[in-house]
């Protein structure tokens, strides 16, 4: 079972590159906290290592899995965003989680919007779905920022969770809903238009 | 530094240890719901929680260089159990472990000649000096086993700090030296 070669995608401000063992740290110190509660957590340090493994493992398996978010010019971790499904998911999965100091600057939209294209260009995908806690608020605001629409019909993974539909390969490709997405970006880049106000990821 | 996932394969007398494989899969998550017969290894309760094992797993090899060998029975190349060192976060040191899948590969001396071959490869190849089995007091083929492989009790050794281990036996193999 040998490792995908896990493609590196780059964007405006960031870099996705596959989980490593040195951004470990960074990956505990969230799990170990309160940011993670909609995400299983938190996690005690023996759970956080077995979480992480398993995610590398999710990889080699399925070929695709969350990849590790880099700031561009520091390098410094940010978060994790990709295409996950393990036993037990109806449908595959778009995810994101963003460290909770690093929240507020449109990292996880930029993230997600360029992991999507490429599960959706590079690797095949003909759709996706989040599932997510009705609670995190802030989750929902980005899936329906993505132009995710709540899908009351489809399959949860135990009931607590909401199904966030995403567009369709062909519907980020016609052009208004990227450009959004995309001019988004461009204002969290900017200073002088950052978005001002309660912090999105 | 890049993430490499290597697996070293090693022949013993009956057995091949190489890699979890896909295939690996099923016949590894009836043996992981089967608390009957995982229960010293560490049962799971559902198949996404077996699955969740067989991935770490794999991240386990690609963060440490090693984890648990898959066993094949080279005389029907089928596979049949588990054997390995583990060394998640929360273990004072790394472990051997080991576990035969089922009934049909029981009774042949297997768990041990490959134990055997993973602990000559984690003191030869991976350099360590000592190595421990964590044992479920209750667990008595293990402990035979363990006997069988020349480890001492050590009451000195720490447990994983993890809920429900009161009660688990700290087995020491033998010192590269003595073997």
């Amino acid at each position: 079972m040998p490792m995908q070669n896990i493609p590196i995608i780059e964007t405006r401000r960031l870099v996705l590159r596959a989980p490593e063992t040195e951004d470990y740290p960074d990956f505990k110190a969230t799990f170990s906290s309160y940011r993670s509660r909609f995400m299983g957590g938190p996690l005690n340090k023996y759970e956080a290592w077995m979480l992480y493994a398993a995610e590398i493992g999710h990889w080699s398996i399925r070929g695709y899995g969350m990849w590790m978010i880099h700031d561009r010019e520091t390098d410094r971790t940010l978060g994790m965003a990709g295409g996950w499904s393990p036993a037990g998911w109806p449908e595959r999965e778009i995810a994101w989680i963003i460290w909770p100091g690093e929240a507020g600057k449109g990292y996880a939209l930029e993230a997600t919007h360029a992991a999507r294209l490429h599960l959706y260009e590079q690797m095949g995908w003909d759709g996706a779905v989040s599932y997510i806690d009705p609670k995190n608020l802030n989750s929902i605001r980005l899936a329906e920022r993505l132009g995710a629409v709540k899908d009351h019909a489809a399959q949860t993974i135990d009931g607590n969770d909401a199904v966030y539909r995403h567009p369709a390969p062909d519907r980020l490709r016609s052009g208004q809903l990227s450009d959004g997405i995309e001019l988004e970006i461009a204002h969290y880049s900017d200073p002088a238009l950052r978005p001002k106000g309660m912090p999105v990821d | 530094m890049t993430l490499q996932l290597t697996f070293p394969t090693l022949h013993s007398q009956n057995l091949t240890l190489r890699g979890p494989q896909a295939a690996d899969f099923e016949p590894l998550c009836a043996f992981l719901l089967d608390h009957e017969r995982a229960g010293g290894f560490g049962a799971e309760d559902d198949r996404p929680q077996a699955w969740r094992w067989f991935a770490l797993n794999i991240g386990h090899w690609a963060l440490h260089g090693y984890g648990y060998f898959t066993i094949v029975d080279r005389a029907t190349n089928q596979p049949c159990g588990l054997t390995g060192v583990w060394n998640p976060e929360g273990w004072p040191e790394p472990e051997l472990g080991w576990g035969i899948w089922d009934a049909a590969h029981e009774g042949k001396g297997y768990a041990e000649e490959a134990a055997m071959a993973a602990r000559a490869y984690a003191y030869g190849t991976l350099g360590w000096t000592t190595a421990v089995s964590y044992i479920d007091a209750e667990n008595a083929p293990s402990i035979a086993l363990a006997k069988r492989l020349g480890c001492a009790l050590d009451p000195e050794a720490s447990l994983p700090e993890l809920p429900d281990w009161e009660g688990t036996l700290v087995y020491r193999h033998p010192a590269p030296e003595a073997l």
